[in-house]
């Protein structure tokens, strides 16, 4: 009997890449749980004849709480990567979504008799404000959070690590994915690429956060094959931080100064004269966010509200651990944050943000 | 005492002008800004700019100039400031067309140049008898023309020996029609007067500072908000360094009028408590264009709150861009 793989989040990015690269590396077949059967189909299309051959679609939507559908006996690995990802998600989503989906996606993968492997993407920022070393082991309960995307994912990790217990079972925690690979193209925008986008266009001059803080960066080919690796290798089980190593990182001052020295190379940047921002403290930070609501509904109050709720980790000096992922990936590729960050903060600048890319989402 | 002063106690000549005087005059339609909403002269809603801090402003009539604001302003300024005349009048606008008395429809209809230079100052020096008063217009430095016409009247007491008293007048009004509104600030017509003279007064200058950066002449409003925070804090540095003071040196800081919640951000930037930052006719006038200042100060010095010796540090910026400051010692 083949191996099936079913995969949540296979239309999102990081979903869309792990499957393309399970496609390429195993000859396993894959069910995608997709509540828009449709998008689904036009990934499968875009993978060519190995899509067309080996991937199926089984219309799910997590906030249902079950998933139907799938011959449970065939399946030997479970990928949960579906997630509802803004940092401004409400906090009743990120329950019905990041919690109660990751539920039934665990009690799914309990119940399949062959199972060799479930593997649930979590996040760095799982471990809430926490400041020092973090250990790819479980949190503390006891963890506070900047954001309800963040609680949602730490609450998802322990859904998975209480429902699976016993299970073949990896965690997965990304950094922040800001490229899709080293070479700098971005195609997912986050708060990252908004944030640089404000001060290029001279519409913020205040840095909430630390100059020391190290920035946990990383891409979306990193992130997938990482994933791949630990899902296939009998030593992947256990948590992974899938993210630079501390000594790899850049801080929050080298990587503002880093962009405005490449925000500076362009003539019309240049030519406004705008100052480097100001680092300021998080309550500061909270009166402008405040006071840009009375902007209306104006590009700078949308995405300076968009930036927010990420504003207190800039402050958060946290060192994520990496030693179980070098041990279960001795090949593992390491990142060069300064030629990564500088290569993206490049291309953002000359696509100026992709105004001409259709369909990125703001994040 | 800060190194700025010489021995001479006039290291750049700025050390010996005061300031004598000040006085204002508004647009006489007061209006809440609920009513301006209606009648469709907001660009921002009235929630908004009252979450802002902004209550009422104040319109010129149809039949009311700038030029009548600017005499108005002066007529108000103490009995007796202009009894031994003025050396120049330095008039500003925020708006370039304020500095014309004349009509683009006399000009259209004659095709005569001459009715795009009537100048306002020349009219106030024949109007007030000040013979001996040469004048000079500040057109573009928008809402921190009040500010550049001190730093001017400062650095020319400097330079002329011979002269005694400048008169500083900033005037504005928006043509009808327009929206009273800019970069998110409600706005009222108004003008402002006051008297920088060799002779102590009641502050003295200690210092002036002014910022042009012209890579930014189209901001937008939400550019120019954008840049209001670190361009303000260079402005304070360098004001700061240029006069030999630190931010404990300074007791007052008297900003435009403009959101509230922008003083709250700065305050805590610049390590000053809130309340020593004083704009309270925010809700009352809202921003009167170059005669904030003139209005809050007024305010300070009838609160009773000034001691000698205080340092007051004024701020502001405006179109252009420009960013432009002066420190006042409380002399009085
Ligand atoms: N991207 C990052 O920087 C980053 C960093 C750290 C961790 N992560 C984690 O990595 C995982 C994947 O992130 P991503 O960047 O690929 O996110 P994404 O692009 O936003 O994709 C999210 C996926 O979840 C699916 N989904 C959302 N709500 C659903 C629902 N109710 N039922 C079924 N599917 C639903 C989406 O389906 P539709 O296509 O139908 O919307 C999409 O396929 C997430 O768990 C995220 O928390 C991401």
């Amino acid at each position: 009997m083949s191996s099936t793989i079913v995969l949540t989040g296979g239309t999102g990015y990081l979903g869309s890449r792990l499957a393309e690269r399970l496609l390429e590396i195993t000859d396993h077949r894959l069910v995608l749980l997709a509540r828009d059967p449709q998008r689904a189909r036009q990934f499968i299309d875009a993978w060519g004849a190995d899509g067309q051959k080996r991937v199926d679609v089984v219309p799910t939507d997590l906030r249902d709480g079950t998933i139907e559908g799938v011959a449970r006996d065939s399946v030997t690995h479970v990928v949960h990567s579906a997630a509802l990802i803004f940092f401004n998600v409400e906090k009743l989503d990120a329950q019905a979504v990041n919690v109660d989906g990751t539920r039934a996606v665990t009690e799914f993968a309990r119940r399949c008799p062959n199972l060799q492997r479930y593997l649930a993407f979590s996040s760095l920022y799982s471990a809430g404000t926490r400041t020092g070393r973090i250990l790819e082991q479980p949190h503390p309960p006891e963890s506070a959070f900047a954001n309800h995307y963040e609680w949602s994912k730490a609450r998802s990790e322990q859904e998975v690590l209480d429902g699976a217990s016993g299970l073949p079972l990896t965690i997965v925690r990304p950094g922040t994915v800001i490229a899709d690979g080293p070479d700098g193209r971005v195609t997912q925008y986050n708060a990252f690429h908004n944030t640089l986008k404000l001060f290029f266009y001279g519409l913020l001059s205040l840095m909430p956060g630390d100059a020391a803080t190290p920035m946990y960066l990383t891409t979306a080919d990193f992130t997938a094959t990482a994933a791949a690796h630990l899902l296939l290798s009998p030593r992947g089980e256990g948590i992974y931080h899938l993210g630079p190593d501390p000594d790899e990182t850049q801080t929050l001052g080298e990587l503002i100064d880093q962009a405005f020295d490449v925000f500076e190379s362009d003539p019309a940047f240049r030519r406004r004269r705008l100052l480097r921002p100001e680092f300021c403290d998080v309550e500061t930070f909270r009166h402008l966010v405040d006071a840009s609501r009375s902007l209306g509904t104006s590009p700078m109050s949308q995405a300076l509200q968009s930036v927010a709720p990420f504003a207190e980790q800039m402050f958060k000096r946290k060192h994520f651990d990496t030693t179980r992922l070098h041990a279960a990936w001795p090949e593992h590729p390491g990142t060069d944050s300064p030629s990564l960050t500088h290569a993206v903060i490049d291309r953002l600048v000359a696509s100026r943000w992709g105004r001409n890319q259709e369909g990125t989402s703001w994040t | 005492m800060s190194h700025f002063m010489s021995d001479t106690g006039s290291e750049d000549g700025l050390a010996q002008a005061h300031l004598h005087g000040l006085a204002h005059a508004l647009g006489h339609r007061k209006s809440h800004l609920a009513e301006s909403e209606t009648a469709g002269l907001l660009e921002s809603s009235a929630v908004d700019l009252l979450s802002s801090g902004f209550a009422w402003h104040y319109r010129c009539e149809d039949d009311q100039s700038a030029y009548d604001l600017a005499l108005a302003a002066v007529r108000a300024l103490p009995e007796g400031s202009l009894a031994d005349g003025a050396d120049a009048i330095i008039y500003s606008t925020c708006l370039p067309g304020n500095g014309n008395i004349g009509t683009a429809e006399t000009w259209r209809s004659s095709r005569d140049v001459r009715h795009l230079m009537e100048f306002p100052a020349s009219h106030l020096q024949a109007e007030l008898e000040l013979d001996r008063a040469v004048v000079i217009g500040l057109t573009q430095q928008g809402c921190t023309g009040f500010l550049g016409s001190l730093r001017l009247a400062s650095s020319l007491l400097a330079s002329e020996p011979e002269w005694e008293r400048v008169l500083c007048v900033t005037a504005d009004r928006f043509p009808p029609g327009s929206v009273y509104e800019q970069s998110f600030n409600l706005i009222s017509d108004g003008a402002a007067a006051c008297v920088v003279a060799r002779s102590p007064g009641t502050f003295r200058i200690l210092g002036t500072h002014h910022i042009t950066n012209g890579g930014m002449a189209a901001a937008t409003g939400e550019e120019s908000i954008g840049s209001y925070f670190s361009y303000t804090q260079l402005l304070v540095r360098e004001t700061l360094r240029r006069t030999g003071l630190t931010m404990a040196d300074i007791d007052w800081i008297v900003p435009q009028n403009t959101n509230a919640a922008a003083w709250k951000i700065l305050s805590r930037m610049l390590g000053i408590d809130e309340n020593q930052v004083h704009m309270p006719s925010l809700p009352e006038s809202a921003h009167a264009i170059s005669s904030d200042h003139a209005i809050n100060l007024s305010d300070l010095t009838a609160s009773g709150r000034l001691r000698k010796g205080q340092r007051v540090m004024l701020l502001v910026a405006g179109h252009g861009l420009n960013w432009q400051s002066t420190v006042l010692e409380v002399t009085a």
